[in-house]
């Protein structure tokens, strides 16, 4: 693992803002893991805010849901951070905010497990830390979990949303926590944060303390600020000594991990009967006047944020990034729409990073700081002579591509990108 | 709006190839000072010299074969500098061009240049010194001294003439032998610098030297004339090559565990060099051998796949 440059200063201080009246959305079939959703709109019907759009395609699938209420103007491909182009539904939106109200704590005690997960399941609930899994699968695991870490780390450079959101809405957290400790009933509790969010430390502890959730012994885990620790096989390794097998999944060792974000969305889902239909995203980056954390409709361009000022620009922007400066995706266009899974974007000018490569000087820092053990000059090497056969004999199926080999290559190898040509060419399912 | 597409990561560290480079040459710096004091001229011109020719060959080779130029890399300098460490003050000028053209030409170049060769090209240099011109390579003079008063270096002095120096004296300085194998402490300073700041790993230095004092430890205890650990760490090349030699990135071990064995394997050749054969000092060959063994190290040495 690897210190890297924060420049999380800027925005760590200030308070989310609201953007909620977009005006069109373009909703992306695929915004998770697993297959596409099918729509149950056509091209000009009229849809109301929260109702279902598309409706999930098997057992690893997630429902989507209308933002906004409005009338769906095309289904047709449209930008996709990960994918390029991708099927989306198009939706003209109305000026018309529909009001949620929660539900008492007693109330939801009167709740089953099931109707919770139907909840969950029904309301499109995703990994909001950016892999995108479908939170029902994840919540109703085939073994029993001994261990509930709730990922509060946020260890990608720039990032500061899930930090807000403990800030500003612990409460609402832990009644999320409160509900999967409900549906898998785990032995123990834990809160990791990484040591430089303090405020956010002293919330956790302060509402562990109360003791007003009637959770499972539960505990804070400050961790040293490190990348990439939020990564889930990085936090279980770190927090609990244990290591996931390859190919393996944390709850082979009796562990889940689930990010704040994501219990936040819970709880919105169980309280408010509130689909995920917004969330919060960090805009940051040397090119923004200033940076943000802002409440946005799922779908949301970010040519509307600009067009309608909500995002100022000081300098014009070299690169976009959807995601994190570690592993986010660059974008060639403002009309990307923000995903279920988009955590940040960030607008870089200056900071734009060194292009010219040199040769390898075999220094082994790549190596060094991998968290995987891998050798990841190795991939570099065979890819670079077209050899894809041996690199599965070099676990090339471990790598998670964090990118901290690339980080401190001091010949600016691109080596997560040569990893990326190696899978693609030299996959197979060792 | 022209935007730039890579695949991520979008960061990167400040730390390229020519700043690791520069970092080598300042942390040489204390023992060029330390062989200038003890020197004088002589020391300035042979360190000149091999720098220059060094540089000079790289910018020749690199015309030749039409590549892109990295002397900005200043990797040329560090091996001319490094060769000129490992010869004796009194070398004749031509034998120490011929040396640097060696290292950069056949000791780097042949095999594709930086990053792509298989020995310490300083090394390379060197010992192509030792097979050409031996008699000049073993002649020390006496440090200090106006006139070339030649005098053994102080391992030859303890395999031939059994006679130990005080490791007091080994540590400041003030001994014959090559520009930097001189003072010891100055050697240290530089070493601990690179390890500080991160520029050479400390897998191979630690095991290497670790060895070399378990070893020397052992044979003082069976007999005083094998000579102390301390007489063995700072006597000869050994510091030297300990910070300087085997941490060169491109000719050592890329994996954790085969930096341990390539640091043991130096310091025992190291010491078998010493004690039993006719040589009084090994390090060169010694590192040499084990730059030839660092592909089947790195074959037999690969990581514990993660979780498992």
């Amino acid at each position: 693992m690897i210190k890297v440059a924060e420049y999380k200063e800027p925005q760590h201080n200030l308070s989310s803002e609201k953007f909620l009246s977009s005006s069109k959305l373009y909703l992306p079939l695929s915004q998770h893991t697993g297959g596409p959703s099918i729509p149950c709109v056509k091209k000009g019907d009229g849809v109301s805010e929260g109702e279902v759009i598309a409706k999930a395609s098997g057992a690893i699938s997630a429902q989507l849901h209308a933002p906004r209420k409005g009338k769906v103007i095309d289904i047709a491909n449209w930008y996709h951070p990960t994918l390029k182009r991708a099927p989306a539904i198009i939706l003209q939106c109305q000026d018309e905010r529909k009001e949620y109200f929660p539900l008492k704590d007693k109330d939801i005690e009167l709740l089953s497990k099931e109707k919770i997960l139907e909840t969950i399941a029904t309301h499109g609930l995703v990994g909001m830390g950016g892999a995108a899994f479908p939170t029902h699968v994840k919540l109703d695991p085939p073994g029993k979990i001994d261990t509930l870490i709730i990922n509060g780390c946020e260890c990608e450079p720039y990032l500061t949303c899930d930090y807000r959101l403990m800030v500003e809405n612990m409460n609402e957290t832990f009644r999320g926590i409160r509900l999967i400790c409900k549906l898998i009933n785990p032995k123990e509790v834990i809160f990791a944060i990484e040591e430089n969010k303090p405020a956010a430390i002293k919330k956790v502890n302060l509402l562990i303390n109360t003791k007003k959730f009637d959770l499972p012994p539960m505990r804070s885990f400050v961790l040293n600020t490190a990348y990439p620790q939020g990564e889930e096989k990085q936090l279980i390794r770190v927090i609990t000594k244990k290591k996931v097998p390859p190919k393996r999944l944390p709850l082979d060792i009796g562990c889940l991990v689930h990010n704040v974000a994501t219990c936040f969305a819970i709880y919105e889902a169980v309280y408010l009967n509130k689909p995920l239909v917004e969330r919060l995203v960090s805009f940051c980056g040397d090119a923004l006047k200033s940076p943000k954390n802002i409440w946005v409709k799922i779908g949301t361009t970010l040519r509307e944020l600009i067009d309608k000022k909500i995002l100022e620009f000081k300098k014009e922007p070299k690169k976009i990034i959807c995601g994190g400066p570690m592993m986010g995706t660059a974008l060639d266009s403002l009309a990307y729409p923000i995903l279920k899974s988009a955590g940040g974007f960030l607008f870089l000018a200056d900071r734009v990073d060194d292009l010219k490569e040199e040769p390898c000087l075999r220094c082994s820092r790549c190596v060094d700081t991998c968290p995987m053990n891998l050798l990841p000059l190795e991939y570099v090497k065979r890819v670079r002579k077209e050899d894809y056969t041996s690199l599965s004999e070099f676990n090339i199926v471990d790598c998670t591509e964090c990118g901290c080999c690339t980080y401190g290559c001091p010949a600016k190898i691109p080596i997560v990108h040569y990893i990326k040509i190696g899978k693609k060419y030299g996959f197979n399912n060792n | 709006m022209a935007l730039i597409i890579t695949n991520p990561p979008h960061l990167k560290s400040k730390v390229n190839t020519p700043f690791l480079m520069k970092q080598v040459i300042i942390a040489l710096l204390p023992a060029v000072v330390a062989s200038i004091y003890f020197f004088g001229i002589r020391a300035v011109m042979l360190i000149a010299n091999c720098t220059l020719s060094a540089i000079i060959t790289e910018r020749i080779v690199l015309l030749l074969g039409k590549r892109p130029s990295t002397i900005s890399d200043y990797s040329a300098a560090v091996t001319g500098l490094l060769l000129a460490l490992t010869l004796p003050p009194s070398l004749p000028w031509y034998a120490a061009t011929l040396g640097s053209i060696v290292a950069i030409g056949v000791g780097k170049h042949i095999f594709g240049g930086l990053g792509a060769n298989i020995f310490n090209p300083a090394l390379i240099g060197r010992a192509f010194l030792m097979a050409a011109y031996p008699k000049m390579l073993t002649t020390f003079i006496k440090p200090g001294s106006v006139d070339a008063i030649s005098s053994a270096t102080p391992l030859a002095l303890r395999k031939f003439s059994q006679v130990i120096t005080p490791a007091s004296t080994l540590f400041f300085g003030k001994v014959s032998g090559s520009l930097g194998e001189t003072s010891a402490i100055c050697l240290i300073i530089g070493g601990l610098y690179l390890l500080i700041r991160k520029v050479a790993g400390w897998r191979i230095p630690l095991s290497l030297l670790l060895t070399t004092t378990i070893t020397s430890a052992i044979f003082s205890l069976l007999n005083p004339n094998w000579g102390s650990v301390w007489f063995h760490l700072f006597g000869g090349g050994l510091l030297l090559g300990a910070f300087f030699m085997a941490t060169d990135p491109v000719t050592t071990p890329t994996t954790k565990r085969g930096r341990y064995i390539f640091g043991i394997g130096c310091g025992v050749l190291i010491m078998i060099i010493r004690y039993f054969s006719g040589l009084p000092e090994g390090t060169m060959y010694s590192i040499l051998f084990m730059n030839a063994l660092t592909p089947l190290i790195n074959r037999y040495t690969k990581p514990r796949r993660f979780g498992t």
